[in-house]
């Protein structure tokens, strides 16, 4: 596991967004207020940690991947993405409890507004540092010729959330600080679990999108 | 004179101002009494917790739900009016039963198990507590045999229950099931809510109600609560 310092910044404008704002809408002084103090008080709340490991592709039959002596990872998006690979990333990264905490204690006090914004701080955050942790991972693979896809985690199209305790096993027990509860959620939930397909340019790994064939025009995580 | 106040309490909750300190939807207002210093006052001049309650709460709300509806106000604006009332709901509740009022009606509220996801959930707690509902929050992540003794001991006229996830939302069918295996089913209206459900997923698993966001979830329950039919 890798900690890192608290100095992850979220875009004022992605925030406001996320908690319902159309974009480049300012909100009311009330909520501005809010958000601007929360921006600015929200680093000490955090303490990130990830942990990464990369592995070779055994095989890939059909829909099923096997990764390693024999962790199989069943989904057909997955599988396509990886057989265009020679090595998958997998990644679970956190920024801790201590937000979420507080999230918890304004709600149990009612300030649901508050808990709110500052639950969408949160996500903007381990956002942020999904992103982070793909650029190490991109930066790693770069520097012996090979690219990456974008990131995938279990949850996603047809990657049963199930699979998430695959994703941790294959960790090996480094798990950044998160453990999984019985249904397969991430404990502290601002935590982002999945992999990253390695493999030689020229494979269009880096394009790799199931977005832009599915039907379902109206998923909440479409990507462009 | 207690009109005033009301009035004040009104527009207070409609510009999401829980104290002073607070600003306003509306530039300037910090310093101005907001709906916890107004509510303390008019409790001191003696004007009636009911009156505070239906022309104060309720009438606001019913504004702050037509501004939302015509995308006047954003959900972070109506969760400022909601946390208003909330904190006045704080200050009336232990008036309401020496005041002899009684509650519309009893909510159990839950997210379903494997679920961990409760913020609509509270949105929709506090709206109903606003609405002059007495609302039992029994968390996220509740055990289906939890929720199931829970409604065999409060005796509750609804159930909402909420869930987040596809993988979650299964298991308001399989505590629609436990409460008829159990004799409880028809002794409870049960609304269900969430980003995945829908009016036809209620349905399909036997469900009173859907609300598709927390001022609709209110109206859902006022009508079951009068006997109306539900329509979406």
């Amino acid at each position: 596991m890798i900690t890192l310092n608290n100095q992850i910044y979220i875009d004022r404008q992605k925030l406001l967004s996320r908690i319902g704002y159309g974009d480049d809408y300012e909100p009311s002084a009330r909520i501005a207020s809010l958000v601007d103090d929360y921006i600015e008080n929200y680093h000490d709340l955090l303490s990130p940690a990830y942990s990464y490991t990369i592995r070779n592709i055994e095989s890939v039959d059909g829909n099923r991947v096997t990764i390693g002596d024999s962790i199989v990872l069943e989904s057909k998006v997955i599988s396509r993405l990886l057989e265009r690979c020679e090595r998958v990333a997998v990644f679970a990264l956190t920024i801790g409890n201590y937000l979420e905490d507080l999230v918890a204690y304004l709600a149990e006090n009612g300030l649901i507004l508050q808990a709110t914004v500052l639950d969408a701080v949160g996500s903007g955050t381990v956002e942020k540092l999904a992103i982070q942790v793909e650029g190490k991972i991109r930066i790693n693979a770069g520097i012996e010729g090979l690219i990456t896809s974008r990131r995938f985690s279990p949850g996603y199209c047809d990657w049963e959330v199930s699979q998430q305790e695959l994703v941790f096993r294959i960790l090996d027990g480094d798990m950044a600080g998160i453990r999984l509860t019985e249904s397969m959620l991430m404990i502290p939930r601002k935590s982002v679990s999945g992999i990253i397909g390695i493999g030689q340019p020229g494979n269009d790994i880096e394009n790799y999108n199931p977005c832009s064939t599915c039907l379902k025009k109206d998923c909440p995580g479409r990507r462009r | 004179m207690s009109g005033d106040i009301i009035e004040s309490i009104k527009e207070n909750v409609i510009q999401g101002r829980v104290t002073r300190d607070d600003e306003g939807i509306d530039e300037g207002m910090v310093g101005q009494p907001g709906v916890t210093e107004l509510i303390k006052e008019a409790l001191a001049s003696g004007v009636g917790v009911s009156d505070i309650i239906n022309r104060g709460l309720t009438a606001s709300m019913t504004v702050v739900g037509q501004k939302f509806e015509n995308e006047e106000y954003y959900i972070p604006d109506m969760l400022a009016s909601a946390e208003a009332v909330g904190a006045a709901m704080e200050l009336l509740e232990p008036y309401m039963a020496q005041s002899g009022i009684k509650p519309k009606g009893k909510i159990l509220i839950a997210t379903v198990k494997g679920d961990l996801h409760d913020i609509g959930k509270n949105i929709v707690s506090i709206l109903l507590r606003g609405t002059g509902y007495l609302v039992k929050d029994l968390g996220n992540d509740v055990e289906t045999k939890d929720i199931v003794e829970a409604v065999r001991e409060e005796k509750p006229d609804f159930l909402g229950l909420s869930a987040l996830l596809t993988s979650t939302m299964v298991n308001m069918e399989a505590t629609i099931k436990a409460l008829a295996e159990n004799g409880l089913r028809n002794k409870v209206k049960i609304i269900i809510g969430g980003a995945p459900v829908s009016e036809e997923y209620a349905e399909s698993i036997g469900a009173d109600g859907y609300g598709a966001d927390g001022f609709h979830a209110i109206s859902v329950i006022e009508a079951l609560n009068s006997g109306d039919s539900v329509a979406s």
